[in-house]
């Protein structure tokens, strides 16, 4: 498609602050959905496994797992929206446009995650406790996985039909013949929807040394539970990590035209070393994985590997549609508004801190006591903070608006 | 070349995508509410659980709590942004502009969302396990977070209908765009019918409380809450109808159904019946009950208020000035927009259109009929079904007895004038206008030729012949 087409499909209003905020914004908060959503897929995974085992470890494990991808489906939904509202901004011509091209697909992706959501909770109310009772209803987690991957596969699509413009037209009217039906799926690049979705296994083994240093400082945690989660994760980082670095040689090798710089590029070595590193972390540092936080800093590694995976997409993206389309997002008129920029940034750090620290921060603690956690004065204060500085938000946006509707 | 920069068409010939969108606000608006209002009402009854050591209410906040995780926090999370899907493929320029003008009030909304998520699940799952105080604290940063969405997307909403202040055409700001008498009205209203829709959901919860002292109080509690929040909500939304633009005013009595004012008072009748049965006789409400309420609130109540709230933004579909069809219909200066329209006028649709195949730019006897078809999509189709279902069918806007001509000649002095009220100013260039009418002539003629078969079936006899 032409460049100046490209250019007339971008929205008339500008940007108001500069586009590499967004751009920023948008990478970061992309790799922390997909932190979540690797962890949801590879704890329906793990539930599933465990739910059919008869092994105590296994259903233990299931139970813990369950209840992970219960939340972590909720975590991904709301980390998710940051990285779309974002894309909108700077990529409206491609990501607009894409949409459009495969519409019932896009209300296709709202109703079946609402059905795959559904039906975690569905397996969750059939299964109270995996290790006193039979697995019951396990088809419902089953189909919800493969919903999951679904839903996973149509947004690959329509991140990678936003890759090429020059193919829309023979999407949308295929040999001069509009077709406004947006029953389609236009472009899959198999491959690299493959790693995305097999990245979750080094994760996930990466999260299990977290969760199993998590319960090791629990009175009731059993030495030979805590040696099956470290023998498992360890096969999840090795085997996961080096399937998943097999499947990135095969995208590299068949990357279409308008993105094979890519494959050459210092980034993509990088990653691909800091991938192999992750996937070996638990034959290189041993034992000294269970020791002291490590198993923290482990999960703190595979969120950096992801977080590369995050600038290596953005990275691919800038190669089709900058170097290769010739539309650069970082030329977006801006009509700059300082106080909604500022007010953004402000609540995120204080409020968003403040609000996080706090109710983590107890969440973290209640998990780790026996009978009822009460907070130390300086985490209470903390909460206290919180109330006041959303308060004080709350007095501000009154007093301003206020304010504007009288002038 | 001049080029208009609408995307490409998506058209859906059931239902049409205004009400696909239509149908996943309403229901969003269904969870979203019921869970802003039930925050606070959390909050307030962790605050009387605490001061009158009653640990049932905390209970009554678990179970509510754990009922709204799948009713608003799975399918409220996912169709939430299930609306940004949806309108970005039903009107992706409408939703574009409010996310180029709001990005940051949006991304503060989601600070908020981020703490709602979180907090939902400590407020259920920590119930005991943390001491009181500390649970009550929890409920407060939710019920406030909570709220603190509602207040952000509602001046959005206010910006969709009209921007804030007549100031942001000319000196832009997002201030001036978020803050205006409809944001407070609105604000102020909905405040008082998510409470309705609260104390409507939570007798789901509160009517299969096992013990029957303390199920009639939170039915009463439930109804008393139900009955002020409807009567507040009524007067604010005599408010509320005083802050829309004039023209909003006029597409309201002229272009709502006839049923839309009676219909409105026998909702409201029917809350207050409701209401004022559960709070005389509590042991009246039973589960099943309060689910059918919650079901007819949503299809009686929350659907037509969102089917007007999109009727009276026409012709526009975003602050004033976006176009149901998508195209610029006036001039921000403010933020350096151009209308649109002189551009069609000067060039012409064909002429401008980016996705358009090349072989329709030029218009022959040959391809008018797909002429026709293309500019019914680009023009039409977001208000108009081109089938004989769906949103406001096109064909039926026509009368049997229309020719070509005659259909053109409307084409040309209604709508590219632009003197119709409701109606986007459409600037057809004359062969342009001839080609459209020739599309809806031979959709008006097949439509009649359809229903002419159905009304003469065929016999058996006719079909052993």
């Amino acid at each position: 498609m032409d460049v100046q087409a490209l250019y007339a499909l971008r929205d008339v209003a500008g940007v108001p602050s500069h586009p590499v905020l967004f751009l920023i914004l948008g990478v970061v908060t992309f790799a922390l959905h997909l932190f979540a959503v690797h962890v949801m897929l590879g704890g329906a995974t793990l539930t599933i496994r465990g739910a059919f085992s008869r092994d105590q470890n296994w259903r233990r494990l299931a139970n813990a797992m369950l209840s992970t991808a219960k939340v972590a489906v909720s975590v991904a939904v709301v980390l998710g929206v940051a990285p779309l509202l974002f894309v909108q901004v700077i990529y409206d011509p491609f990501w607009y446009t894409s949409n459009v091209l495969s519409a019932w697909w896009v209300i296709g992706f709202i109703l079946i995650l609402c059905v795959a959501y559904l039906l975690v909770y569905v397996f969750y109310g059939k299964n109270e406790d995996f290790t006193k009772a039979k697995t019951r209803c396990p088809g419902s987690m089953i189909l919800s996985l493969a919903l999951f991957i679904l839903v996973g596969l149509i947004m690959h699509a329509l991140t990678n039909q936003m890759l090429s413009p020059d193919e829309w037209m023979s999407w949308y009217a295929p040999e001069g013949k509009i077709d406004a039906s947006g029953t389609q799926l236009h472009s899959i690049n198999w491959a690299r929807f493959a790693f995305m979705i097999l990245l979750a296994a080094p994760v996930t083994g990466a999260w299990l040394y977290g969760y199993r240093h998590y319960i090791s400082v629990r009175a009731d945690s059993e030495s030979e539970y805590l040696n099956f989660l470290s023998d498992l994760a360890s096969k999840m980082m090795l085997v996961g990590g080096i399937a998943t670095l097999a499947v990135g040689a095969v995208w590299m090798a068949t990357l279409p035209e308008n993105q094979a710089s890519f494959a050459s590029n210092p980034l993509m070595i990088l990653t691909a070393l800091i991938l192999l590193a992750l996937a070996l972390l638990p034959k290189v540092l041993g034992a000294k994985i269970n020791q002291g936080i490590t198993g923290y800093l482990v999960v703190l590694a595979a969120l950096v590997g992801v977080l590369v995976v995050g600038v290596d997409r953005e990275v691919i993206r800038w190669f089709a549609l900058v170097v290769d389309a010739g539309y650069n997002p970082m030329d977006y008129p801006i009509n700059m508004d300082w106080y909604s920029t500022i007010l953004f940034f402000v609540t995120f750090a204080v409020i968003g801190g403040l609000a996080c620290g706090y109710l983590l921060t107890v969440a973290w603690q209640a998990g780790h006591t026996e009978g009822v956690y009460t907070p130390s004065a300086a985490v209470t204060r903390m909460g206290n903070w919180t109330i006041y500085a959303i308060a004080i938000w709350i007095v501000h946006f009154f007093a301003l608006g206020f304010w504007v509707w009288m002038q | 070349m001049e080029m208009l920069g609408l995307y490409p068409v998506w058209f859906e010939p059931t239902l049409g995508s205004g009400w696909i969108i239509g149908i996943i606000a309403t229901i969003h608006v269904l969870f979203s509410h019921t869970s802003v209002g039930a925050a606070l009402v959390f909050a307030y009854l962790a605050v009387v659980a605490y001061r009158q050591d009653r640990p049932e209410l905390l209970d009554y906040i678990r179970r509510y709590g754990l009922f709204l995780l799948v009713f608003s926090y799975v399918l409220g999370s996912i169709t939430g942004p299930g609306i940004w899907f949806s309108t970005t493929v039903g009107s992706p320029r409408g939703i574009s502009a409010l996310i180029h003008s709001f990005v940051w009030k949006w991304a503060t909304e989601w600070v908020f969302f981020v703490i709602e998520v979180i907090g939902v699940y400590m407020i259920v799952y920590l119930v005991n396990k943390v001491d009181q105080k500390t649970h009550l604290r929890i409920s407060i940063i939710f019920g406030l977070a909570s709220y603190t969405t509602m207040l952000i997307i509602i001046g959005i909403l206010s910006f969709m209908l009209v921007p804030g202040k007549e100031a942001w055409y000319t000196e832009g700001g997002y201030l001036n765009g978020f803050y205006g008498a409809n944001t407070f009205a609105q604000l102020a209203m909905r405040t008082a019918f998510m409470f309705t829709m609260t104390a409507v959901v939570g007798g789901i919860v509160a009517s299969s409380i096992k013990d029957s002292a303390f199920r009639k109080e939170m039915v009463r509690r439930l109804a008393v809450l139900g009955l002020v929040a409807t009567a507040a909500g009524l007067g604010l939304f005599q408010w509320y109808l005083t802050t829309i633009p004039e023209t909003a005013e006029l597409v309201m009595q002229n272009r709502l159904p006839e049923y839309f004012t009676p219909a409105l008072i026998g909702v409201m009748g029917g809350i207050f019946a409701y209401f004022l049965s559960t709070l005389i006789a509590p042991n009246w409400l039973k589960p099943a009950v309060a689910s059918v309420m919650t079901v007819l609130i949503l299809i009686f109540g929350l659907w037509p208020e969102e089917v007007a709230r999109e009727s009276i933004r026409k012709p526009y579909v975003a602050g004033g000035y976006v176009y149901s069809n998508q195209v610029i219909g006036r001039d921000v200066p403010g933020l350096g927009i151009k209308s649109e329209v002189e551009t069609i006028e000067d060039h012409g649709f064909m002429n401008s259109l980016v996705f358009l195949p090349e072989n329709l730019r030029e218009i022959t006897p040959e391809n008018k009929l797909e002429v026709g078809h293309a500019l019914a999509l680009n023009t039409c189709s977001n208000c108009h079904s081109l089938t004989d279902t769906g949103i406001r069918p096109l064909t039926n806007y026509f009368g049997a007895d229309s020719s070509e001509s005659d259909i053109a000649s409307y084409l040309r002095a209604a709508l590219s004038t632009g003197t119709t009220l409701y109606m986007p100013q459409i600037p057809l260039q004359q062969d342009e206008a001839t080609a459209l009418a020739a599309y809806i002539r031979n959709l008006k003629q097949q439509t009649e030729t359809v229903a002419q078969q159905n009304a003469d079936p065929v016999t058996l006899t006719q079909a052993s012949n």
